[in-house]
């Protein structure tokens, strides 16, 4: 996850549609071997930044290089860039096979090689004797996984993935971050993942991009993005967190919400008193809402024992307070 | 796609703009040129007089075939489309998805079949002797003259272009949200309420559409009023075939079609602004 | 509700029977003695079968009716094709003008086409030959076969063709070996449509084809004369091929698709 051995370099990469535009002179730079999530809402550009990787889009401005070379002009069919598709993209008038073979059929592979490396690919990814069906006969996973198959077949140094698992169940999503993650490490290759979802990102990749209106808002592990956002739109973005005026004028500090203690009686310290509003079962633990001084939405996690102890009510006063240290100085916006 | 300067997209653009430029757009400005030509001795020569428009817009029978065809087609897009809707709707709401399929299957099998075929089935069906007034005979009936008729020529009409209007309207009327009608006896509406006031207007488009289709296809059609419909009055087909293929009067044939065709550019625009127009 | 069904049922018999009166008819009729039938009919004959198809104009005229349909349907379904994907795939200043282009030719009268035709192809030198036919036929033909592949191509994802670039296809190749094969079942439909089209149209054939007659305006040619039998059995026999051509698609099609 170094990036001192570049793979990817975005510099000052823009891209205009008319006078909109998409993407506002990012600089990126992703290593060999790395998985990076490029994340955002719709709207943020991150798929426009995948599609220039792709040579699908061409930049309005900056260069895009790979591998030491210059890829601005370099049209789609001339990379070595396979992605994997929102919608798939799988071809449906050919069958399993015939879909792992097309990246090689077009690079000139004889056959005989071509029905080697798919088959391998297709046991693999254990889709064996699935060769012969037509996609349509497919379950969503099954489909999935031949998109991987047909991308990964070529053997390329980089694989974008444009979020892949958005039309899966949700069970089937942590399946697939399972299988992904393993392909990944085993490969050693480069994986650029597009996706708006925020615990996709943070259970797979090594860094995030966190994306907001065509510009880079911040770069990060995981850990750094969720306790330490650097701004506001990040904090919002990422949710799961309390946005607080800070000491200074202007100044906002972010507390995430299992670092928020509950108490029904004021503590020591800095606290702020809130009014309960609602829970919600989150898996790990309770969400509780809260609404503080001026309509603020204020959020603590807390364990099932703590709830039943607090025992809240909608209207019920209670104060909330964190360790110090735990809380985050954000950078003006 | 980053696109260098490249052949592309135009081998699939210009096709198009050349054929229908050479031959179809190129064919329609010359008939209109041709409609200012001059004809002497037999002959066309490329000139720019009004003499054509003139004899032909000055005479009685071109506005007595040119009402006969406006009439005629009305009463043809009216009739199809008052005899489609029962059988549209039919298809659309009262029977299973297989049936409608199978129905529509059938309703596009005329087009396969020769018109000129089937108008001369109705001929031989219609005839003073023919099977029809054969049948009615045993019951004491007739025998009625149905040939050379306004009746022959709209049933030649309602041959041609009843399958289309029904399949259009089935179309427009299967495609309505059911959650529309149901909103709409959930509300309280009875039958005719939910027909007039939430089926009508949600299928408006394609009942206008079909409507507008009859009235072009009657509008332009030759072979019902002069084989069922006994050619007279002509009408304005009848018309341009008969200065066409009697010796060198194109020119005048040249103004019927004009006129046809700025008739016809009316009526589509009004259906256009009848069926996208203000809603209430 | 029930009487509501009954009187549908009841409805739908009556319209299809009109509808299907003149074909069954006309099939009936090519099989009956009687020269002015009524009922009852006559007696079964193959008679005006024999009559029509001893005649050596209507081999003739089969078989420039056959050359005309297959070229015009060709020209049609590569015309309508590069059209419908023009329209899918790219957005140009004046798109609404080149649509209206593209469509606007079933919507002319076809005596009027015909006359224009006749005018402009004279001009060229073209009348009076199957080129002529095939030239009028393509034009008419055309916006049917862009509106079917149009139809098909919007239930391809866009991605698919990105896809096959990104797996190394130039767009002439994705071409070949994405959207072809994606549209094919539409441009079979495309073909036989336009093929049948072009096999019925008579109107515009007339006023262009001179001494080169096609079926249809060989019928047309028998109607203007007396009440003869014959157009039912050559009628009937059009019916079977336009319906062949129509089923051999479909079966191409679900073929096609269950492999």
């Amino acid at each position: 996850m170094t990036t001192d051995d570049p793979l990817v370099r975005f510099d000052g990469v823009s891209k205009n549609y008319g006078d909109f535009q998409a993407v506002k002179g990012i600089d990126l730079t992703i290593g060999r071997g790395e998985f990076v999530a490029i994340m955002g809402p719709s709207g943020c550009g991150k798929t426009t930044t995948l599609r220039m990787l792709a040579g699908l889009e061409t930049p309005s401005a900056g260069t895009i290089t790979i591998d030491g070379n210059v890829m601005n002009d370099v049209p789609a069919h001339e990379r070595d860039t396979p992605m994997v598709w929102q919608s798939l993209a799988l071809f449906p008038f050919l069958n399993v096979k015939e879909n792992v073979e097309f990246g090689l059929k077009m690079r000139g592979v004889e056959q005989s090689e071509r029905h080697g490396r798919a088959m391998l690919w297709l046991e693999r990814m254990g889709l064996k004797g699935f060769e012969k069906r037509r996609i349509d006969q497919l379950s969503g996973g099954q489909r999935q996984r031949v998109a991987l198959a047909r991308s990964l077949v070529t053997e390329p140094q980089m694989l974008l993935l444009d979020e892949p698992l958005s039309a899966l169940d949700a069970h089937l999503v942590i399946r697939m971050q399972g299988v992904l993650t393993r392909l990944q490490k085993e490969l050693g290759i480069t994986f650029v993942y597009v996706t708006h979802s925020q615990s996709e990102a943070f259970a797979m990749a090594d860094r995030v991009v966190i994306m907001g209106h065509g510009e880079i808002a911040q770069i990060g592990r995981p850990q750094e993005i969720f306790r330490a956002p650097k701004t506001r739109f990040v904090a919002e973005f990422v949710g799961r967190n309390n946005i607080l005026p800070g000491e200074a004028p202007g100044q906002e500090l972010v507390v995430a919400a299992d670092r928020m203690t509950v108490s029904a009686e004021q503590p020591e310290g800095r606290a702020i008193a809130a009014e309960f509003v609602s829970e919600e079962f989150a898996g790990t633990g309770i969400i509780c809402y809260f609404e503080g001084p001026d309509g603020a939405e204020l959020k603590a996690q807390v364990t099932e024992a703590q709830l039943e102890s607090l025992a809240p009510e909608p209207g019920k006063r209670f104060w909330l307070s964190w360790a110090p240290g735990a809380e985050h100085v954000m950078e003006a916006a | 796609m980053s696109e260098r300067p490249s052949a592309y997209p135009y081998v699939w653009r210009l096709p198009l703009l050349i054929w229908q430029g050479l031959f179809f757009v190129g064919p329609l400005v010359l008939m209109v040129a041709m409609s200012f030509w001059l004809v002497r001795n037999y002959r066309m020569e490329p000139d720019f007089i009004l003499d054509n428009w003139d004899r032909m817009l000055g005479r009685g029978y071109f506005w007595d075939a040119y009402w006969v065809t406006v009439w005629r087609a009305t009463l043809a897009a009216i009739l199809a489309s008052l005899i489609a809707f029962p059988a549209s709707f039919a298809l659309a709401f009262r029977v299973s998805e297989t049936t409608r399929r199978w129905a529509l299957f059938f309703l596009i099998v005329p087009f396969f079949t020769s018109y000129l075929v089937r108008i001369y089935a109705w001929q031989v069906l219609l005839a003073e002797s023919g099977p029809i007034n054969g049948v009615l005979g045993w019951v004491g009936l007739g025998p009625f003259t149905m040939l050379n008729s306004g009746f022959g020529a709209m049933v030649g009409y309602m041959t041609l272009v009843l399958p289309l209007v029904v399949i259009l309207q089935t179309f427009s009327l299967a495609n309505i949200d059911r959650n529309l009608i149901e909103a709409a006896w959930n509300l309280g509406a009875n039958p005719r309420a939910t027909l007039v006031r939430v089926i009508v207007p949600a299928a408006k488009i394609g009942l206008i559409v079909g409507c507008v289709f009859a009235f072009i296809l009657s509008f332009g059609d030759f072979v019902s009023p002069f084989y069922l419909g006994g050619s007279k009055p002509p009408t304005l087909s009848i018309l341009i075939i008969d200065t066409t293929k009697s010796g060198q009067q194109w020119p005048r044939a040249a103004v019927v079609a004009v006129m046809m065709i700025v008739t016809l550019f009316v009526v589509a625009f009004a259906a256009v602004g009848a069926a996208y127009g203000r809603r209430k | 509700m029930m009487r509501g069904t009954l009187f549908s049922r009841f409805y739908l018999v009556a319209l299809f029977t009109f509808v299907f009166a003149p074909i069954v008819t006309s099939m009936v009729f090519s099989f009956n003695s009687d020269r002015f039938p009524t009922v009852p009919l006559g007696s079964f004959t193959t008679h005006w079968y024999q009559t029509a198809f001893a005649r050596p104009e209507v081999w003739t005229a089969f078989g420039n009716s056959l050359v005309v349909a297959a070229c015009a349907a060709a020209l049609s379904t590569a015309l309508g094709f590069a059209t419908a994907y023009t329209d899918f795939r790219y957005g140009f200043r004046f798109k609404p003008a080149y649509l209206a282009l593209a469509l606007l030719p079933p919507t002319i009268p076809l005596v009027i086409m015909g006359l224009a035709m006749l005018a402009w192809l004279g001009r060229l030198g073209l009348s009076g030959t199957l080129t002529g036919i095939v030239i009028a036929h393509t034009v008419m033909g055309a916006p049917f076969a862009m509106a079917i592949c149009r139809l098909r191509l919007s239930q391809m994802d866009p991605a698919l063709e990105a896809a096959a670039w990104n797996l190394g296809a130039s767009p002439w190749r994705t071409m070949r070996s994405v959207v072809v094969p994606f549209c094919l079942p539409a441009l079979i439909s495309a073909f036989c449509l336009t093929a049948a089209v072009s096999f019925d149209e008579f109107i515009v054939a007339w006023f262009v084809s001179g001494l080169n007659k096609t079926v249809p305006v060989m019928i047309l040619e028998i109607l203007q004369g007396n009440v003869d039998p014959q157009i039912n059995a050559i009628g009937t026999v059009v019916f079977l091929t336009s319906m062949t051509l129509v089923v051999v698609a479909q079966l191409l099609i679900l073929k096609k698709s269950a492999t």
